[in-house]
């Protein structure tokens, strides 16, 4: 089956998904309690200003109505305005998507880059020292609190050391940011040729992204070390070394195959780890879509809700989208369907 | 041997890149959240911290020193905007006469007319300016001329002046706000979500939500210069963050720290703590529409049964100052006199048994608590273990901010037993009752209602008298106080974290330092 059709199918198998996503959201938010009417009324709100903002926001009419006005809009690209900020939630997300990603591109990246060498040659000595020192380091970053490792790392190389900016966005108060190609204050200023501007935010990009590597890194170590200690002792192995080919081959062979599962896992692992990279945000004054869905979680904001949720989902089936496709590149076995 | 080199050299590489200075002549501000609008009408995120920097008053407080420190007089009034006023023979009209020559950032003189377009505004839009006119009983607004502006009373009204103090109804420069004013939004609303146009110190420069605001001091401002020509409103949501920033010097000020960290802070000499006594009374509340709060009885029993110097000491770290009465200390009026509710558990007990619970209350009650304020669920946990100690089963409980809000609106009043902080804005006994303790009450919350109160409460608004209107809300204090409708336990103190060279701050009742005030060394 070629690419085309195969993302028509796909398509076609989100649809259902999407809608209960959204159906699941819009109802959960209303049900559960939050009411942002106390919040927007002020401290001094009577009754009738009670009553007059909550029929503004429509919440005086029928679940189902308020339902069906909704889901017109989000098929029609409008998901609503924020309650608390008045801007529309599509454009609040759209502008902050592109700061998450980078944070999280790095962060998994280097997470990435790090763990599945390590996992590997893990596997390859099993319960050597290598292993050993592995499985705990890989333990640490496990049971380690996300927001209480970007608190520690801030407490020793910002405040202790003073080698790391100050957790305060994403690049010195002093310099002004870079005119917007496409987000990323570090690309930005590349491509503007400002150096100044690149250097800042490249600094304060470090110890966020340590943190998500860190986090990241543990799971894949893992995970990495079990698959190829699975593919280690399957029969495709066991041939080759019967067949006496080099340990340098033998090693070849087990990377192409535990890379399928590996990558797998890695697309599962970033639909998950979004809700650490909410905590990573908080914590360094990121201003991402962490946060922004974090504040809009906590106040009430049921619109900005329903969107930050849409389109995470929307972001996790890209992703598997994306890993399903560099899988069948990579395995000729498999095909697309 | 590789893999060493590589890791010694992006070290190396990151240590060399990591480095950054902070400037010192800009006044930067870490806050929990980048305000979303401002509207002084239609409060939103940190709306009100920044606000008062734009929009100013036709009268301030007078200032007096205490102890050495410049504090607000509530009991003084003085021109600001305005130069003079006049009131009539009957009280119910006032003229306000404005200085020449004040001019917006836009370079717009102030008139007449812009303060009535400005109350229009809020007349308009029903929500807090109109709730600040209603309890003030101006019922219009009008420019007589371009610098005089007259305002018509229903009745006299004892808390008028004051109340022109509050940051809203702000007063917009009316010239320019007109022109961003369109067919469906004739008070330029929208464009206010993300603009500022008043006479105040400083204007909105740049907007950046979830990161920063940026504001510039007004060019033009009739005050004359300030020291900081640029503030900084940066978003810093993680509180252990703005401590460290501060701690290190990289922001000039955290607004309100929580009380361990202002203990830690109080101890770092890179910091200075000022601390002002509060104006809100932080309480648990009592329905008197549940049970066992319908008898008084059960309502004096519990406040008998909390030992406030334990909870001071433990919630506080004693830095709260006891609370006496539903009017603050800094307000006057208030009298702790009439108080009668010392630690006493045996008198709790007796009380509850002649209520009808001689061996306490099994069934236990809930006591909600939310995280508007952080006091609330340590006060709720203290309260709780103290009354189990006089046979009362309590559970606390958490709901969200914003529930609680609404089921303590005026129209709902549905919670029985709930820990919450409310205090006057407006640092005026009448007001403070009016706005808590009267039926019709904004703050009531807890559906507290006393006829007698109620009727002092209204003829003092009217009553331009200032001994008889002490004289009646007095009275109002010691009825409350034998309803015993809260469990009083502190007036939390308001303190704020600096830099040691910043030097100026002064409290005002909305808890907000004004930056035109600062300075640095």
């Amino acid at each position: 089956m070629n690419l085309t059709s195969f993302l028509i199918r796909r398509a076609f198998m989100v649809i259902p998904l999407l809608v209960g996503v959204v159906f699941f959201t819009f109802m959960l938010v209303r049900v559960g309690g939050l009411d942002p009417v106390g919040l927007l009324a002020g401290p001094t709100a009577t009754a009738e200003e009670f009553t007059m903002i909550r029929a503004e926001l429509g919440l005086d009419q029928p679940l189902w109505k308020q339902f069906l006005i909704y889901a017109g809009n989000v098929i029609q690209g409008d998901l609503g305005e924020s309650w608390l900020s008045n801007r529309p939630v599509l454009d609040d997300i759209a502008a902050r998507a592109v700061i998450s990603l980078e944070l999280l591109f790095w962060g998994v990246g280097i997470g990435t880059f790090v763990g599945v060498p390590i996992g590997l040659r893990a596997a390859f000595n099993p319960n050597g020292r290598f292993d050993q020192s592995a499985r705990i380091l890989s333990l640490f970053g496990f049971s380690i609190p996300t927001y209480w490792l970007g608190l520690v790392m801030l407490f020793v190389f910002f405040y202790l050391l003073r080698w790391a900016p100050p957790g305060m966005g994403r690049i010195s108060l002093m310099i002004s940011s870079p005119d917007f190609v496409t987000g990323s204050y570090f690309i930005d200023s590349l491509v503007a040729g400002d150096w100044k501007a690149a250097h800042s935010s490249l600094s304060h990009l470090i110890l966020p992204v340590t943190c998500l590597a860190i986090v990241s890194a543990a799971p894949i170590i893992k995970q990495t070390r079990a698959i190829a200690l699975e593919v280690l002792s399957s029969d495709a192995v066991r041939y080759a070394r019967a067949c006496g080919l080099k340990p340098k081959t033998v090693r070849k062979i087990v990377f192409r195959n535990s890379a399928t599962p590996v990558l797998t896992f890695i697309g599962t692992e970033i639909t998950g780890l979004v809700g650490t990279m909410s905590l990573i945000e908080y914590v360094f004054a990121w201003g991402g879509l962490g946060q922004y869905g974090l504040n809009a979680i906590v106040r009430g904001d049921f619109t900005a809700v329903q969107g930050y949720v849409l389109v995470l989902a929307l972001f996790s089936v890209l992703v598997f989208l994306i890993v399903d496709i560099v899988v069948a590149m990579i395995e000729p076995r498999i095909e697309l369907n | 041997m590789k893999k060493n080199n590589l890791l010694t050299t992006c070290a190396i590489v990151a240590m060399a890149i990591m480095s950054t200075a902070a400037s010192a002549e800009t006044l930067i501000v870490a806050s929990p959240q980048v305000p979303e609008g401002f509207d002084g009408d239609a409060l939103k995120a940190h709306t009100q911290n920044v606000v008062v920097q734009t929009y100013e008053n036709l009268v301030v407080y007078g200032k007096k020193m205490v102890n050495g420190r410049m504090v607000n007089d509530p009991s003084t009034v003085e021109p600001h905007l305005a130069e003079s006023w006049k009131i009539s023979e009957d009280g119910k009209t006032w003229v306000f006469t404005l200085k020449k020559g004040i001019k917006s950032p836009f370079g717009n003189e102030l008139t007449a007319d812009d303060v009535e377009w400005s109350w229009s505004k809020s007349f308009a839009q029903k929500r807090t300016g109109n709730f600040i006119a209603r309890v003030s009983n101006v019922v219009g607004v009008k420019a007589l001329s371009k610098y005089d502006v007259e305002f018509t009373l229903s009745a006299p009204s004892s808390i008028f002046l004051k109340a022109l103090t509050l940051y809203v109804p702000g007063i917009y420069d009316s010239t320019e706000t007109k022109k961003h004013a369109t067919g469906d939004d004739p008070w330029a609303l929208k464009w206010m979500q993300s603009n500022t146009a008043g006479f105040g110190a400083y204007h909105l420069d740049s907007l950046k939500p979830d990161d920063q605001a940026v504001y510039v001091a007004n060019k033009n401002y009739f005050g004359g210069a300030v020291y900081f020509d640029k503030v900084i409103y940066k978003e810093v949501p993680s509180e252990a963050s703005r401590v460290t920033l501060l701690k290190t010097g990289q922001v000039h000020l955290i607004e309100r720290p929580s009380i361990q960290k202002v203990v830690d802070l109080q101890d770092d000499s890179n910091v200075r703590v000022d601390r002002a006594s509060g104006r809100s009374i932080a309480s648990a509340r009592m329905n008197p529409k549940c049970k066992p709060f319908d008898d008084v009885r059960v309502r004096q029993a519990f406040n008998y049964a909390v030992d406030k110097n334990a909870l001071n000491d433990a919630v506080f770290a004693g830095q709260a100052d006891i609370a006496k009465s539903v009017v603050p200390p800094i307000v006057d009026g208030y009298n702790p006199n009439h108080f009668k509710y010392d630690y006493n558990p045996a008198k709790a007990k007796a009380l509850l048994a002649e209520a009808g619970f001689p061996n306490g209350i099994t069934e236990p009650i809930e006591l909600l608590y939310a995280d508007a304020f952080w006091h609330q669920e340590p006060i709720a946990i203290q309260i709780a273990d103290m009354l189990k100690k006089v046979g009362v089963a309590v559970q606390p409980t958490r709901i969200t901010t914003s529930e609680m809000r609404a089921k303590g609106s005026p129209k709902e009043m549905s919670m029985c037993f709930f820990t919450w902080e409310d205090g006057p804005i407006v640092l005026d006994p009448v007001y403070t009752m009016y706005l808590i303790s009267h039926s019709k009450g904004v703050s009531n919350r807890s559906a507290y209602s006393n006829p007698r109160v109620d009727e002092l409460i209204d003829m003092s608004r009217e009553e331009l008298d200032a001994d008889k209107r002490l004289a009646m809300m007095d009275e109002a204090q010691k009825l409350w106080v034998e309803d015993a409708p809260w469990i009083l336990t502190t007036y939390p103190a308001t303190f704020e974290a600096m830099n040691p060279k910043v030097t100026g701050w002064v409290h005002y009742p909305d808890e907000h330092e004004r930056w035109r005030e600062l300075t640095m060394n």
